[in-house]
């Protein structure tokens, strides 16, 4: 579903060249549910970037979907953004002028559905996150848990191949943060491949596959003792 | 106080197009308003000119003849009738015949030279014609000789080119011909072969027209004691006793059509008070005034407008960055300081460019439309208005950023 | 690898996509609803926006209505085929600083009549008359009017409500005829055909032979040397052999030389004096060309005869020509338009800072929009339309500014001019028209920027 071989990400300037990711090789199989975990600045939001494909990169290859996306023009990358990846921001990013009616809309708007079908997707997924009677709220009349379900309800009305999640809860309480990881995890049983940053590793302990990045590489951690540790008594926490 | 430009310059190099926008926009706003300013100026120096005439209390009347089938005589002798029906009415303090009158906006000039033989004119005068209650009947200021004598009053029929032996002219016309100034006694000639003999000098007197050709000659007239009984029409021009003007107005109409019904006294404009005249004939200057005037205004007011709008958009960008410095222990007054004098930069860089298309725009009218050269001082006014325009546009956002908490240090945008 | 990408795209685009026509449509729509809201959401701005497209364009619709009606072409069929000729009679120590009068003096104008060198000529001055009512106690009316000669109508294609104009030989036997205006017809005669009838004009009688409906070209191009261009319509035309019996002085202006020393109509005429303006229609190049020499060799013959001391100095313009060198087009109007769209220019200025700084303030939206699917000419477009109505908004403001600054018109210009001023429909559409484009060519850049917010910056979570 999402696989990147030798991937490098340079930022340049005047003077120095900075590698944000290098050698970076991860394969995220279909229906997985991915936690990519590392330090602040290892290069996981980076990652998330790329992955979701609004950033290009410096050498290697990506494949989404099968598709190798490096020589994609800026239209066919909106096109494949639109049509195949869902997003939930730790900020939620949601549109402050806009409702969450209009908000989930958007995709669905630039995908050019006509407006009974948008209509459908809609309910369906506020349904699906449990905030159907919220369609004429704005943003702001929302607790940060309803943002969140709102981002995670608009990720999904366009039926994504692939749902991208940057520090989803990281914004969120500890009781709201529950609620979505749930949700998230519901989503994931329904058969999403679910890719997710996060620095907190209880949350990435209830992902099926933890990606560990130091440095701008993937570090394997599956053989790590520690890993097992936390993954057990996680699973016996829950 | 310290301010430190180099920031400031380094961050006006991150915001290139809201920059060189604003700095664009104050360059247009003051090239066009020291333009205005300059026109408004000129056409408000026009308005006021003086005419000499007792404004006030005088009117004109336009009268034409139906009958065209009358000689010179019989003409004449009806003016004569006339002016004497006017002046008897008990509203009335005098009246004239008259050719043409100050500000009826054109008619009757002649060149003046110093001798017949003369080819290239020393100047041009308006002439007007009129009888010995000329002067009285307008109000002018004779300032030097004497009023002319019954007796030496002409009569000028259509087809005629009369020359009198003497005139009065206005103090301009006689520093213009004898800028020694000894002018009373002296003759000139104005395209007559005869020469006419200054008898009389009034001040201020003003021409007919107020086009722009006659701006060289301002102020010079000559009166000639004409009744110039032109077949077609004549003028009468009424003085009023003080403060009786609307019923000598009123009255003077009917008085004429009791003596001859057969003349034309146009009812819309056949009498006019000086208020009308002098409204029409400058309504080109008062029209650039009040449309220059407008779009001033309006100019500054948006330009105004946009700094302020243009400005609100940079603090809230930099909301953090306020904060950082505040929290890194900048005063709000060094904050204040910091947009005032970012502001300062722009208008300069603003107003120096501007400078330079105001003076352009200027020599543009000038060879375009033979306007005169504008005075720096209009420059000069323009760039400190904008700058101080500026300024104050400016300090309604900056005052917001300077209250930014230092706390906005820690929040995420 | 493009390959492969292309026909397993296809394999995953949506089942159901609307026709491209309905989504650009109703993509359209969509745009037009976020452009709505956005203006509502900063009214500030939004009025500010609106008021300064407003402004500027009504300040350049009015002025430009004014100096569309004065610069003008008023006989647009013929104007390169009719001619003023100008001989100069003043000598190079006289003319306008080399230029020969705007007008010519009797007898060089009978001589150029007489000569008969053009297809159709005329000569022509203004006159102010009495029409005195036939048996009624009314006072007398004042008439303004020209003497022209028989091919005055033809040449400008004058339209007769009632008969025509008169012959050539009625010129030649300085005949009584007059045409005059529909407006004097409804004054005196209620409108009905007065062909036929006799009407006194200054004391003598004239037999009328037609009626003109509604002629008054303005400029008037014919007239340049008494009137502005912008007089009103004349109420008679006469017989110009008539008028020269009748011994009628112009109406309009006469401009000497040297001494002056008339003391009889006679003398008059023989005088240096201009005040008749001369017209011909010629129609090729070459019968211009023709003319132009008859007129040199005319100057010459004179200079021969001793009548001019002076080299030939002859003028042959054509009617747009002459408009100009007549400088009919007031200064103030020119200098009010070119303020105008200064002004304008300034607006627009204004309007891109202040659709940068909303459509940046945005940049936070934008990157949703992005990552959400949008391409960038996506946002481009939206953008642009949000400008367009902004525009609209503005061109509405500035129709009305533009109704209210052309009823008061006549406060900026001579009322002969203002009067010339109007709100018609051409003038309603290029207000929206310019409105619109203006500020969406103003928008070009702010849209731009918009499009390209780097969406990744604008997501990361700091």
């Amino acid at each position: 579903m999402l696989k990147m071989t030798h991937l490098s990400k340079v930022y340049r300037t005047e003077v120095v060249e900075t590698y944000a990711l290098r050698d970076f090789n991860i394969d995220v199989k279909e229906g997985e549910f991915v936690a990519v975990t590392g330090p602040s600045g290892s290069g996981k939001t980076t990652f998330l970037t790329i992955a979701g494909l609004l950033e290009t990169f410096s050498g290697g290859e990506y494949h989404l979907d099968g598709i190798e996306v490096s020589n994609l023009n800026d239209n066919a990358r909106s096109k494949i953004r639109n049509e195949k990846i869902g997003f939930i921001f730790q900020a939620f990013n949601l549109i402050p002028d806009l409702n969450v009616f209009d908000n989930i809309e958007v995709p669905l708007r630039y995908r050019g559905m006509k407006a009974a079908e948008r209509k459908q997707r809609i309910m369906d997924s506020l349904e699906r996150v449990g905030l159907a009677s919220r369609a004429k709220h704005y943003p702001a009349e929302l607790s940060g848990g309803q943002q969140q379900r709102v981002a995670i309800a608009r990720a999904l009305a366009g039926s994504p191949r692939l749902l991208l999640a940057d520090e989803p809860t990281g914004n969120l309480d500890t009781q709201m943060a529950r609620g979505v990881m749930e949700l998230l995890e519901d989503i994931h049983r329904e058969g999403a491949t679910i890719v997710m940053v996060t620095h907190d590793p209880e949350l990435a302990a209830r992902a099926q596959r933890n990606v560990h990045i130091i440095d701008g590489q993937v570090v394997d951690l599956s053989e790590d003792p520690r890993f097992h540790t936390v993954h057990v008594a996680e699973e016996a926490h829950g | 106080m310290h301010i430190q430009i180099r920031p400031i310059l380094a961050a006006l190099r991150r915001h290139k197009a809201g920059t060189l926008l604003i700095a664009l926009q104050i360059a247009l706003t003051l090239a066009i308003v020291c333009n205005a300013l300059f026109i408004i100026h000129q056409r408000l120096a026009n308005l006021s000119a003086a005419s000499g005439v007792d404004e006030a209390n005088v009117f004109v009347i336009a009268n034409m003849w139906a009958d065209l089938d009358r000689s010179t005589e019989q003409v004449d002798a009806q003016v004569r009738a006339d002016l004497l029906a006017l002046r008897q009415l008990p509203a009335v303090r005098n009246a004239t015949p008259a050719s043409g009158y100050p500000l009826r906006g054109g008619g009757w000039d002649n060149f003046v030279t110093m001798t017949p033989e003369q080819v290239k004119p020393t100047t041009d005068a308006a002439v007007y014609t009129g009888d010995e209650h000329f002067l009285d009947t307008l109000g002018l200021k004779l300032v030097a000789g004497r009023n002319f004598r019954p007796d030496e009053v002409m009569v000028m029929g259509t087809q005629q080119a009369i020359t009198p032996p003497t005139a009065i002219v206005s103090q301009a016309l006689a520093d213009r011909l004898f800028p020694d100034g000894n002018a009373l006694g002296k003759s000139f000639y104005a395209m007559g072969t005869a020469p006419s003999t200054i008898v009389g000098i009034v001040d201020p007197l003003h021409r007919q027209g107020v086009d722009q050709w006659s701006n060289g000659y301002a102020g010079q007239a000559l009166i000639w004691p004409l009744r110039a009984d032109d077949e077609r029409g004549i003028y009468y021009i009424v003085r009023a006793k003080p403060g009786q003007l609307a019923d000598a107005m009123r009255e003077a109409p009917k008085a004429l059509y009791a003596q001859n019904r057969l003349r034309i006294i146009d009812p819309v404009d056949g009498i006019q008070d000086y208020a009308t005249i002098r409204h029409k004939v400058y309504d080109r200057d008062r029209g650039m005034a009040i449309l220059m005037s407008v779009i001033s205004v309006v100019l500054l007011a948006i330009t105004a407008a946009g700094i302020v709008g243009l400005t609100s958009f940079w603090v809230g960008q930099r909301r953090k960055q306020i904060g950082v410095r505040r929290a890194l222990g900048a005063r709000q007054r060094d904050i204040l300081a910091y947009f005032l004098t970012e502001n300062f930069l722009i208008s300069a860089t603003g107003v120096v460019l501007g400078a330079v298309l105001a003076v352009a725009f200027n020599l543009w009218t000038v060879t375009r439309f033979e306007m005169s050269h504008m005075s720096m001082a209009y420059v000069g006014i323009g760039v400190v208005a904008l700058l101080l325009l500026g300024q104050g546009a400016v300090l309604a956002p900056a005052l917001r950023a300077s209250r930014v908490s230092p706390v906005e240090a820690t929040r995420s945008v | 690898m493009r390959q492969s990408h292309g026909s397993r795209a296809r394999r995953f685009s949506a089942p159901r996509i609307p026709s491209p026509d309905s989504r650009t449509l109703s993509m359209l729509a969509y745009y037009l609803q976020l452009g709505l809201r956005s203006l509502r959401r900063n009214p500030a701005l939004t009025t500010l926006m609106v008021m300064a497209i407003g402004f500027g364009v009504a300040a350049s619709m009015i002025t430009w209505s004014v100096f569309r009606a004065v610069s003008g072409n008023p006989i647009p069929g013929k104007s390169a085929q009719l001619f003023t000729p100008q001989v100069d009679g003043w000598g190079p120590q006289q003319n306008l600083k080399g230029e020969p009068a705007e007008a010519l003096g009797y007898v060089d104008a009978m001589a150029l009549l007489r000569a008969h060198q053009a297809k159709r000529q005329t000569l022509l001055y203004p006159l102010r008359l009495s029409v005195i009512p036939q048996g009624s106690r009314e006072l007398p009316l004042n008439a303004d009017g020209y003497a022209v000669t028989a091919d005055f109508f033809a040449m400008f294609e004058v339209p007769f409500r009632y008969g025509g104009g008169w012959s050539a030989q009625d010129d030649e036997a300085r005949g009584s005829e007059v045409v005059i205006s529909s407006k004097l017809n409804q004054k005196l005669f209620g409108g009905a055909d007065s062909v036929g009838r006799t009407i006194g004009l200054g004391g003598h009688d004239f037999r009328i032979v037609g009626v003109v409906s509604h002629w008054n070209p303005r400029p008037r191009f014919y007239d340049l040397f008494s009137t502005s261009g912008f007089a009103d319509e004349p109420d008679i035309y006469m017989v110009f052999n008539r008028a020269l019996d009748l011994q009628m002085r112009t109406g309009g202006r006469n401009s000497c030389r040297g001494s002056i020393s008339y003391t009889s109509w006679q003398g008059y005429l023989q005088s240096n004096c201009v005040w008749v303006t001369p017209w011909v229609e010629l129609d090729s190049p070459a019968d211009v060309a023709r003319y132009h020499r008859f007129l040199e060799n005319y100057a010459a013959d004179q200079q021969r005869a001793g009548r001019f001391g002076w080299a030939a100095n002859v003028r042959l313009r054509d009617v747009m020509q002459w408009l100009d060198y007549e400088h009919v087009v007031p200064p103030e109007s020119r200098i009010a338009l070119v303020v105008a769209l200064g002004f304008f220019l300034i607006c627009l200025v204004n309007t891109i800072g202040l659709l940068l700084a909303k459509f940046m303030r945005r940049a936070g939206e934008i990157g949703v929009r992005r990552a959400l699917g949008a391409t960038r000419r996506e946002i481009y477009t939206q953008y642009l339309v949000e400008a367009g109505t902004v525009g609209l908004a503005g061109g509405v403001l500035g129709l009305l500014f533009t109704a209210l600054g052309v009823s008061g018109v006549g406060i900026l210009f001579q009322p002969e001019i203002a009067r010339l001023a109007r709100l018609d429909l051409s003038l309603v559409g290029l207000t929206f028209v310019v409105a619109i484009l203006a500020t969406v060519a103003a928008a070009f850049y702010p849209a731009w920027r918009a499009a390209h917010v780097q969406p990744a910056w604008q997501l990361k979570s700091s």
